[in-house]
């Protein structure tokens, strides 16, 4: 029971501001008499989902040569298929504006499906090697097929995890952005991190612009600008040389996402840029002073944290519906 | 709490169902209007967002400057512990002044400042105990824990955080497993203060702040008596880990283990009970997690068949479990169910779909093609928790 509130829709319904039935309605909601569990369904959906795919792992490594690679591939296929057929059935018609899911089991369906179907076609490229020594792009596949599925469906967790599985296939990690931009060839790596997340924004503009599914841009933005920052700032605190020439774009770009999200009322877009901003400034006071010793650019590191934060309360002031 | 933050955040609770009412369309903007108008909240509330953004630099702003002053005198230890404290001090007095004014109560600041202030007296008090040689290694552990805990209840008491409340109650369970018997004081203790805080939750003389504090105090409870009773923590000696210098460890009787298997399979069971029968979701939520515990447990012990078999069984179980929940709420007149329904209600699901969002993608989104071995490999259904990935061998 939330006591305040009960007490104040008493109130409320005494001063005549709520009807009586409104009053009775959320009355029952503030003292727990009804009580929604979408949260728990599906937190037990996505559990379900996660065991599943991982059982399914896990049975395919143990197995593979005692059933043989086609029974393997085919009833994985078989089942990723019973998925994607309750999906297409339940699904309501396509439309470029945002459409309620059926039910709170729709999108976990359709991500046990798909990953499913990835699982069978990295099993197939694995086994009966279809891309040859170009088999990571099956990596490529299966993130359109996520993005188309996530357009048809107005899924936002599949267009989140075709955002990533690109990322992934030119070798950036979203959950281990740091290490990943340090594996390999960094410098490429950079650029590839960059250039995701230049195409990222630029699909969240479209998105707003053309209105096409203009609900997606929050996760084109942010994807995006999680990888365009992560490329910008690795540049800077990683590269040895040359990294003030990445110190530069990346103190432009972050410039130009702040005024652009205080304009448009995006808080998420502000504080990313703020702290990738932050996080450049650090490595130039870092690398402007010798003697790291003194305990001086901690100081100006300091005072730049206080000029960062006198910068959030007056983007706050000015932003748009925030 | 001083009393003008408790009537704001009444005011504030009453605000935020309003809004909830709006967004759900179940009342007008003039109705809305009205009820703002009747709950007037002087304080400025940013979104999360913004909160996160400001005690992240507000963060960076304490600790650089503890930097910089730390190695412009490089203090010896008492040295750095009274530093610690002087920093600590100055963050409690700016806590105190950003709590007092509407503008800058609940941007992020103010928590942020707590956090730090208790944090470095904590562990000044920690660097000072260790230089204190009069008092032996394990007393100054537990008077550091003890304190420890007093400071966070008494910072939680005062500012109203239920996070300063886990850390109290953390604090002071690490402090019982010091202390002979640790196993029978985490499961009394954790009794006795679980029954305390069910009796806070509803109580309408505390702040809301302090009814959330005592369901952190609530769940930390409940965690504790099922650690202290779970079998495999019997097993491995879990508490004994939190005290090293503990005596040698003996092997508990069959009879004890017995106890403990029963209590790992009876214990999640009741707390789903206790949460379906007091419809708290908190409950229902810790009751499907220590389920899953207890499930993992047993197939630590029982063999009852293949991984692979107990992961499709289970996921599948789910799953159904679930759909036929789900369903059967949306079949019945009204979708409600013993005061249960899968509607959204008057919630506000924004951040429920952004935590969806990001699971999803954290957990299954495959390996990156360069970070794994240059040869073919295949990893199922996704990353790391299965997928079209490309890392490990096959």
């Amino acid at each position: 029971m939330n006591p305040d509130v009960v007490a104040g829709i008493a109130r409320l319904r005494r001063e005549g501001i709520l009807s009586t039935e409104q009053a009775a309605l959320f009355s029952r909601v503030a003292r727990r008499e009804l009580v929604s569990i979408r949260v728990e369904i599906r937190g037990l959906l996505y559990l379900g989902v996660l065991l599943l795919t991982s059982g399914v792992g896990i049975f395919v490594v143990e197995h593979h040569a005692d059933i043989g690679r086609s029974a393997i591939a085919g009833s994985i296929a078989v089942a990723s298929a019973a998925c994607l057929a309750w999906v297409i059935r339940t699904a309501p018609p396509f439309s470029w504006d945002g459409v309620e899911s059926p039910n709170v089991a729709f999108d976990y369906v359709l991500l046990l499906g798909l990953l499913l179907f990835a699982s069978d076609l990295a099993y197939v490229e694995a086994q009966f090697t279809l891309l040859g020594p170009r088999w990571v792009h099956h990596l490529l596949v299966v993130a359109s097929l996520y993005v188309i599925a996530a357009y048809r469906w107005d899924s936002r967790v599949m267009l989140s995890l075709g955002l990533s599985t690109l990322a992934a296939w030119r070798g950036v990690s979203v959950s281990e952005m740091a290490r990943s931009l340090e594996a390999g060839d960094a410098g490429e790596l950079r650029v590839n991190a960059v250039v995701l997340g230049l195409l990222y924004v630029i699909a969240a503009v479209l998105s707003i612009r053309l209105d096409r599914k203009a609900h997606f841009e929050e996760i084109f933005g942010n994807a995006g600008l999680l990888f365009l920052f992560g490329g910008l700032v690795s540049g800077v605190v990683l590269s040895e040389l040359g990294w003030g020439i990445w110190l530069v774009a990346l103190l432009v770009v972050a410039a130009v996402v702040m005024w652009i999200a205080s304009r448009v009322g995006r808080p998420a877009y502000f504080a990313e840029a703020v702290l990738a901003a932050y996080a450049g400034l650090v490595r130039l006071l870092v690398a402007s002073f010798g003697d790291q010793s003194t305990g001086v650019p901690l100081l100006l590191a300091a005072l730049l944290g206080v000029g960062a934060l006198v910068l959030v309360f007056a983007a706050y002031r000015r932003m748009p519906g925030r | 709490m001083r009393p003008e933050s408790i009537a704001w955040e009444r005011a504030a609770a009453v605000r935020a169902a309003a809004d909830g009412w709006r967004r759900a369309e179940a009342i007008g903007a003039p109705t809305h209007e009205a009820i703002r108008n009747a709950y007037s909240d002087p304080c400025i509330t940013p979104s999360a967002v913004w909160r996160a953004l400001t005690a992240v630099m507000v963060t960076a702003v304490v600790l650089c400057t503890f930097g910089a002053f730390a190695l412009a005198i490089r203090p010896r230890e008492i040295g750095l512990g009274l530093l610690l404290w002087l920093f600590g001090a100055a963050c409690v007095v700016a806590t105190e002044l950003l709590e007092v004014s509407p503008r800058f109560a609940r941007r992020g600041a103010a928590g942020a400042a707590a956090f730090w202030g208790i944090l470095l007296f904590v562990g000044g008090l920690g660097l000072l105990l260790r230089e204190i040689l009069a008092i032996p290694g394990e007393d100054a552990l537990r008077l550091f824990l003890l304190t420890g805990a007093l400071t966070w209840a008494a910072a939680c008491w005062r500012w109203g955080s239920p996070l300063f409340a886990g850390l109290s109650v953390a604090s002071f369970f690490v402090l019982l497993a010091q202390m002979p018997f640790g196993r029978v004081l985490w499961i009394v203790v954790g009794v006795v203060l679980a029954g305390v805080a069910a009796r806070c939750l509803d109580d309408g003389a505390l702040a809301p702040s302090h009814r959330r504090a005592a369901m952190v105090v609530l769940l930390a409870a409940v965690a504790a008596i099922y650690v202290a009773l779970n079998i495999y923590s019997l097993d491995h000696h879990l508490l004994q880990t939190l005290r090293p210098s503990a005596p040698q460890r003996v092997v508990p009787s069959v009879i004890v283990f017995a106890g403990a298997a029963a209590a790992t399979a009876v214990l999640p069971i009741a707390v789903l009970a206790w949460g379906w029968r007091s419809r708290r979701t908190a409950l229902l939520d810790a009751g499907i997690v220590l389920v899953a515990l207890s499930l993992v447990t047993l197939r630590y012990y029982v063999h009852l068949a293949p991984l692979w078999a107990v992961l499709l069984v289970s996921g599948a179980a789910l799953v159904a479990l679930a759909l036929a929940v789900e369903r059967a709420l949306r079949r019945v007149p009204d979708g409600e169910q013993a005061g249960f329904t899968t509607e959204a209600l008057f919630s506000d699901d924004r951040g429920q779909k952004v935590l969806q969002v990001v699971a999803v993608a954290g957990t299954f989104t495959p390996a990156a093609a360069a970070a794994a071995p240059a040869e073919r490999s295949f990893v199922p259904g996704g990353g790391a928790s299965g997928g079209a990935g490309a890392s490990g061998k096959f």
